[in-house]
């Protein structure tokens, strides 16, 4: 298939899963007739009908629970929230509900649904349109998280998304909906909780996910002209998340950074460190750092913005922290 | 943004590992400019002054004056400009304005403030308190290189390839010593590690000969006399000695560095000088190529600030060689432990008078002077030693070369 764009390998996992399983449905807020604010669902309303593929009111509450029930009578729907940051209203559904059902009912049924949102910044979309709150999702039990990097992985993480018995947050950094990437014919599904090395180096590992891989292998890329190797691991998956594959690197380069784009404060890499800090303790020959966003609502100004999301900038400063 | 950071003991030398409180120019709730004097360190060498890198407040005094503590241990806290060099922290690299991480305290560094004997906390990182466990190093005698002075791996793994495991030591038997303790002070202390290291990891051996300096002594005489501002001293001419001699052999201008050789490119020599505060070894530069005078106006500069504690760390970095000339007192050989980071030392016993046989075997008068050479045996073997030595000797004993 050579390259395709971040969305289009979404659209196209979207495509095949209403072509191959007819209990796939699709709704969510513009996303039938105008094909989503991002253009991720354009084209699938016709194909499909407006029975598969609808539009819903604005009410993120409405439609997420929705989802919940007709997941619990035999549906796989596909939802969309417009950006995560409308997660909120959808909370009850996804975090009482969709998340607690196989728990208690005895494992007599599950919620196989799934709920597409963009997460990130660097759109001058200000502090409402801009947030990362994957952890808030990877806190709860019940619920997996899977942040996506290229598209060759979202298509693979949709298929599977899609074909998991459990509520699956599938999250999309808008920041890569234009970016492009090789992708073969017919990928298979990706394993959901299957890290994947995308640079090996023997320095320090940069445990990232989402739009930061691609910061984390450009930082590789310029340190290793200098001699420092970073083994790059993009986790894919939040929750569950590779922990093996994170410890065994951490095993040979006895350093670890982890990157996201989200606050760092309490966030996914505070859950890998502390972990890591547990397991990984006898391995570790400099203190586990983060970088992420400062502690602050993400700024609109795009002067602001820019100094706001980490960069590679930010990375490199705390690799050689971690080399000292 | 200022913030409250830690002032550590800096690493004021390549082989510096700890330092002692001299002074504290400044009391808690002081605010300083760029370029006050904050602290007086002493280190094993000499008293350096600590100037403010920018401006601030000092908040507390965690290390008062007259303790030892190893490079890297938190001395103060203060607030300093964002401007701090190498005695504070540098700002946290990853800082990314999480106010829990511009505020964060060092917990383990301020706990390095070591205790009455010496018991201070180690400071490793977990891989390097593994391998130390598996390769039986203590710890306590490794130096970290990491930051705030904490071991790392690396750290550990070179201290196996030097030091010899921990071996089980039997308790001490017998009744306790009569007598009465005292305290050394920190330059004896000091003084007692470094030494101590310095015999224990440098092989020594040792050299000694004769140097007839009857027409030295003669020729120095007739140069000071018709010189009035020469005034050179039987130690200038060993110190030119010895230069030259460096210049002619390359081989003895080195120094076992790390697992490498150091050559020297210039013929660097120290001078080992007491002063009331102790002894100093300051270096005298490329001594080779310069005339008497020249090497005799140096020497006396840099004896003289040594004496007025006016030395840098610098006047006591490098040289392959230290001249020690204990000539003013009675002793016909002195053999000397070699100066830390050198390869070998000139121990210069005083002039005696003494009969020798010339040619005929009829007794002559010639005055003498002990010579013994410390060497190195790293660096130096038993012929390139005794080839560094006679080299010496030569220009003592021809002193028409050694004005050439």
């Amino acid at each position: 298939m050579g390259e395709v764009r971040f969305g289009q390998a979404i659209n196209l996992a979207l495509d095949e899963s209403l072509e191959n399983d007819p209990s796939v449905v699709v709704f969510g807020e513009d996303i039938a007739r105008p094909g989503g604010p991002f253009g991720v669902t354009r084209g699938l309303q016709a194909k499909y009908g407006e029975l598969r593929v609808r539009d819903t009111p604005i009410s993120e509450a409405t439609l997420v629970s929705a989802a919940v029930g007709a997941a619990m009578s035999g549906l796989k729907p596909v939802v969309e929230i417009m950006f995560m940051d409308f997660i909120t209203l959808a909370m009850d559904g996804l975090v009482n509900q969709a998340a607690k059902a196989r728990f208690m009912f005895g494992g007599q049924c599950s919620v196989p649904m799934v709920l597409r949102t963009p997460h990130g910044g660097g759109l001058n979309a200000g502090p409402q349109h801009s947030q990362c709150l994957e952890a808030w999702c990877a806190h709860i039990p019940g619920l997996k998280v899977v942040v996506p990097s290229n598209p060759a992985d979202a298509y693979g993480l949709l298929k599977a998304a899609i074909a998991d018995p459990d509520p699956v947050i599938f999250v999309e950094n808008k920041a890569l909906y234009a970016a492009k990437g090789p992708m073969e014919d017919a990928p298979g599904p990706l394993e959901i909780g299957q890290a994947h090395i995308a640079r090996p180096g023997t320095d320090v590992t940069v445990v990232t996910y989402g739009a930061t891989v691609k910061t984390a292998l450009r930082s590789a890329g310029s340190l290793s002209e200098s001699g420092i190797e970073l083994e790059v691991i993009d986790l894919r998956s939040i929750q569950p998340w590779d922990e093996a594959t994170v410890l065994a690197s951490l095993s040979r380069t006895h350093r670890l950074i982890i990157l996201h784009e989200a606050v760092t404060a309490f966030g996914t890499g505070a859950e890998i460190a502390a972990r890591m800090a547990d397991v990984g303790f006898d391995e570790l020959d400099a203190p586990i750092v983060r970088v992420g966003a400062p502690f602050m609502p993400v700024p609109f100004a795009a002067s602001l913005e820019s100094q706001y999301l980490p960069d590679a900038d930010d990375l490199i400063a705390a690799v050689h922290k971690v080399l000292a | 943004m200022p913030a409250i950071s830690d002032l550590i003991m800096p690493k004021l030398g390549l082989t510096m590992t700890e330092g002692t409180i001299d002074e504290w120019a400044l009391a808690p709730g002081d605010s300083f400019s760029s370029g006050d004097l904050v602290l007086v360190v002493e280190t094993d060498k000499i008293a350096n002054e600590i100037e403010a890198p920018a401006d601030g407040t000092l908040h507390e005094i965690i290390v008062p004056v007259g303790e030892t503590v190893p490079v890297g241990t938190v001395l103060a806290r203060w607030d300093v400009g964002a401007t701090a060099p190498a005695a504070t922290h540098p700002p946290d690299a990853a800082n990314n304005g999480e106010p829990s991480e511009v505020t964060a305290a060092e917990p383990a560094a301020t706990a390095v403030v070591g205790g009455a004997g010496g018991g201070a906390r180690v400071v490793a990182t977990p891989l390097a308190r593994r391998i130390a466990d598996q390769e039986r190093v203590d710890l306590h005698t490794v130096s970290g290189t990491g930051p705030k002075g904490r071991i790392k791996a690396e750290d550990v793994r070179k201290a196996t390839l030097v030091a010899p495991a921990i071996s089980e030591q039997p308790e001490p038997a017998g009744p306790p010593m009569a007598g009465t303790r005292l305290t050394p002070t920190a330059y004896q202390s000091a003084v007692a590690k470094r030494l101590t290291e310095a015999k224990r990891d440098t092989p020594h051996f040792y050299l000694s000969t004769e140097a007839n300096v009857g027409a030295l002594l003669d020729r120095r005489q007739r140069l000071n006399a018709e010189n009035a501002d020469l005034r050179i001293s039987i130690n200038h001419l060993i110190i030119a000695a010895v230069g030259k001699a460096l210049g002619d052999i390359p081989q003895a201008n080195r120094v076992w560095a790390d697992g490498e050789i150091l050559q020297f490119d210039t013929t660097d020599v120290g001078v080992a000088v007491t002063t009331n505060d102790g002894l100093f070894v300051p270096i005298l530069r490329d001594i080779a190529p310069r005339g008497l005078g020249s090497v005799a106006s140096s020497a006396r500069d840099i004896v003289t600030r040594a004496r007025d504690r006016a030395l840098s760390q610098q006047d006591m970095t490098g040289g392959a060689i230290t001249v020690s000339n204990a000539g003013m007192f009675d002793v016909t050989y002195m053999g000397s432990i070699i100066n830390p980071g050198q390869s070998s030392i000139l121990g210069v016993g005083s002039i005696r008078k003494i009969f020798r046989p010339d040619d005929e075997g009829r007794p002559v008068l010639c005055q003498e002077m002990g010579l013994v050479l410390s060497c190195d045996h790293r660096i130096f073997d038993g012929v390139g030693g005794l080839a560094f030595l006679n080299g010496i000797k030569d220009y003592l004993e021809t002193p028409c070369k050694l004005l050439a």
